[in-house]
């Protein structure tokens, strides 16, 4: 296809006439939506947003399909995600050994979902939701024992899950959805 | 802003908020505009004034820098592509796009159609997504609130799709090497169809409270005027170079992705003025909507297929092709981690919402990058202050800024 250029020109709007126009229809829509607003205000943490099931939220380790294989902390390009040595018993053979477990710090997580991505077990995926409170840094960094529970989400125990749906004439329309822990 | 001057000001003791000024010689004050967030980032204007008249301009580049060349060379390639969102990132999309390409082209693979077209789908998002922030802060800065509420508003539409589609409102990282990261959900190319419309009217209204506002013309036209000969000795880029009459668009002069594939036309203004440049970009906005919506009708038509290049699908296992063709999510392998490109140079580039961006990219056959040159939109529309602001009165300074849709952190790097 030949590249199309379209040349265009600024309306006209010198004339007096044009200028009365101009200011009749900017207060005109002013008006119009005085009356009619267009609001879609989340009235947080009274209402919250149930986000979508591929949100890339915090991220939760599975240890029972975890194969040790480090590829999270490998790819992780904040060097968010390590590994930690740990002892693990094999159910089948009662026997102990050292195993590498990763354990995320979200003090540098920047949630790309690499990690849950390349995993090649689905031993990690990510929780749909973000508003998540830590007393201090420290606890930022999760234990292996916090890493393998999703975190708690304080939100969703008072608040009223809304979602926002793309409405032709209104644009965001928040709608009710089903969920929450209310 | 218009204040600095009024009454008669003592020897250094001109308290403004935010800024600094001192008396330079006689009826000539300097004074410091930022860099403390003068607009939309971090960026100081020294400018020199007498009376109410700018004589003189200098943008002082540099405050937000963050050496993200020099980081990238200390990482895996893969772990790159966040790193360079962040120099835009409501632009995201866009602005990592040519630095995949052209590690694409070092491994001398080709993304597949599907992810071409996903590719495309998310730079429009985000081109539109841009243009909206850019009118908000435009907005703000001639004093218009109402045109600071509603494109900020109505960026959380593309927001909203956007974040639909990759799974995080702003940091997308959605374009990989060999392909793209999720395919389109279930119903998504409807609402994508219905924003459009939404938006189209949206525009209609914009037309009425800022566009054809005779307050906001009065303001803006013939300000900060970018003759077509500056604008290409300058090398600016981008809507403000179409503003001002040049024809070059690096979706039409250099297709990339499918671009040139679909149906588009390229704005282009003779005026080259603040006004022209309001104009250019809702008129790209229009043209962004009529890509999308050829881009909504292809995946309509076309029906899941791997969005990664053969390299890395064929071996991937079966878990990772069930997961896919139930979610839409493309697992990685673990080899992008540890992956090495073969030694070469390449040079690739595309059109951000503010101008051209290109990658120079060189390997030595290693599995970081030896070194990689951004040469970024925002770094070459700065220069532009020094000289077309000269000779306005201070209170135009915010309207070319705003005109102008300078975001510092990209120019920084």
């Amino acid at each position: 296809m030949p590249v199309e250029f379209a040349e265009k020109t600024v309306p006209p709007g010198r004339g007096i006439f044009k200028r009365f126009k101009g200011n009749i229809e900017a207060i005109a829509i002013g008006v119009k939506y005085f009356f009619d607003p267009k609001r879609s205000t989340l009235i947080y943490p009274k209402e919250y947003i149930k986000l979508r099931e591929n949100y890339r939220g915090f991220i939760v380790l599975n240890a029972k399909k975890c194969i040790n294989c480090g590829s999270c902390a490998r790819i992780c390009p904040a060097a968010a995600m390590k590994l930690i040595r740990r002892p693990y018993t094999d159910p089948k053979t009662g026997k102990t050994r050292m195993k590498l477990w990763p354990v995320i710090n979200y003090n540098r997580c920047i949630f790309c979902g690499y990690c849950v991505d390349v995993c090649p077990t689905e031993a990690l995926h990510h929780v749909n939701y973000h508003d998540v409170v830590f007393d201090n840094m420290e606890e930022m960094d999760q234990t292996l024992e916090s890493f393998q529970q999703a975190p708690e989400h304080p939100t969703a125990k008072e608040g009223i899950p809304v979602r926002y749906i793309i409405d032709e004439e209104k644009g965001l329309v928040k709608v009710r959805v089903e969920g929450g822990e209310q | 802003m218009s204040g600095i001057v009024r009454g008669n000001v003592g020897f250094n003791d001109l308290k403004i908020p935010g800024m600094w000024s001192r008396k330079i010689g006689k009826d000539l004050y300097e004074v410091f505009i930022g860099p403390q967030h003068p607009g939309s980032g971090h960026m100081r204007i020294i400018i020199r004034i007498d009376g109410d008249i700018i004589v003189e301009a200098e943008p002082d580049m540099g405050y937000v820098h963050r050496t993200m060349e020099k980081l990238s060379e200390g990482r895996a390639w893969i772990k790159a592509i966040p790193l360079f969102e962040r120099m835009a990132i409501h632009d995201a999309c866009n602005v990592t796009l040519p630095y995949v390409r052209a590690v694409e082209k070092l491994l001398g693979i080709e993304a597949p159609l599907r992810a071409k077209y996903l590719r495309v789908l998310l730079c429009e998002i985000n081109r539109i997504a841009a243009f909206l922030y850019g009118f908000g802060i435009f907005g703000v800065f001639l004093g218009h609130s109402t045109m600071y509420m509603w494109p900020f508003g109505d960026r959380e539409v593309w927001v909203e799709l956007a974040e639909w589609l990759t799974g995080a409102r702003l940091t997308h990282t959605y374009p990989v090497f060999g392909g793209v990261r999720r395919d389109v959900p279930e119903g998504f190319t409807d609402s994508l169809r219905k924003a459009i419309r939404y938006m189209r009217r949206r525009l209609e209204d914009y037309r009425k409270i800022f566009v054809d506002n005779p307050v906001i013309r009065a303001r803006l036209e013939d300000v900060g005027v970018i003759p077509r000969n500056l604008a290409i000795e300058l090398g600016i880029t981008g809507p403000n170079l179409r503003a001002s009459g040049v024809r070059y668009d690096v979706r039409k002069n250099h297709p990339y992705e499918v671009y040139d594939e679909l149906d588009f036309e390229i704005p282009v203004f003779q005026e080259g003025d603040a006004y022209a440049r309001v104009h250019q970009r809702v008129q790209e906005i229009l043209q962004s909507l009529r890509i999308l919506e050829q881009v909504a009708d292809w995946l309509d038509k076309h029906p899941r297929e791997p969005v990664m290049h053969e390299r890395f699908w064929k071996t991937a296992p079966p878990l990772y092709k069930k997961i896919f063709q139930e979610t839409g999510r493309v697992k990685l392998g673990a080899v992008m981690a540890i992956m090495k490109i073969p030694q070469g140079k390449a040079y690739e580039r595309g059109e951000t919402a503010r101008g051209e961006i290109s990658y120079y990219v060189e390997s030595d056959g290693g599995n970081k990058p030896y070194r990689i040159r951004i040469h970024s939109a925002s770094a070459r529309n700065a220069l532009v202050y020094k000289y077309i602001v000269p000779g306005h009165r201070v209170m135009d300074l915010p309207a070319i800024y705003g005109s102008i849709d300078y975001f510092p952190p990209e120019a920084d790097r």
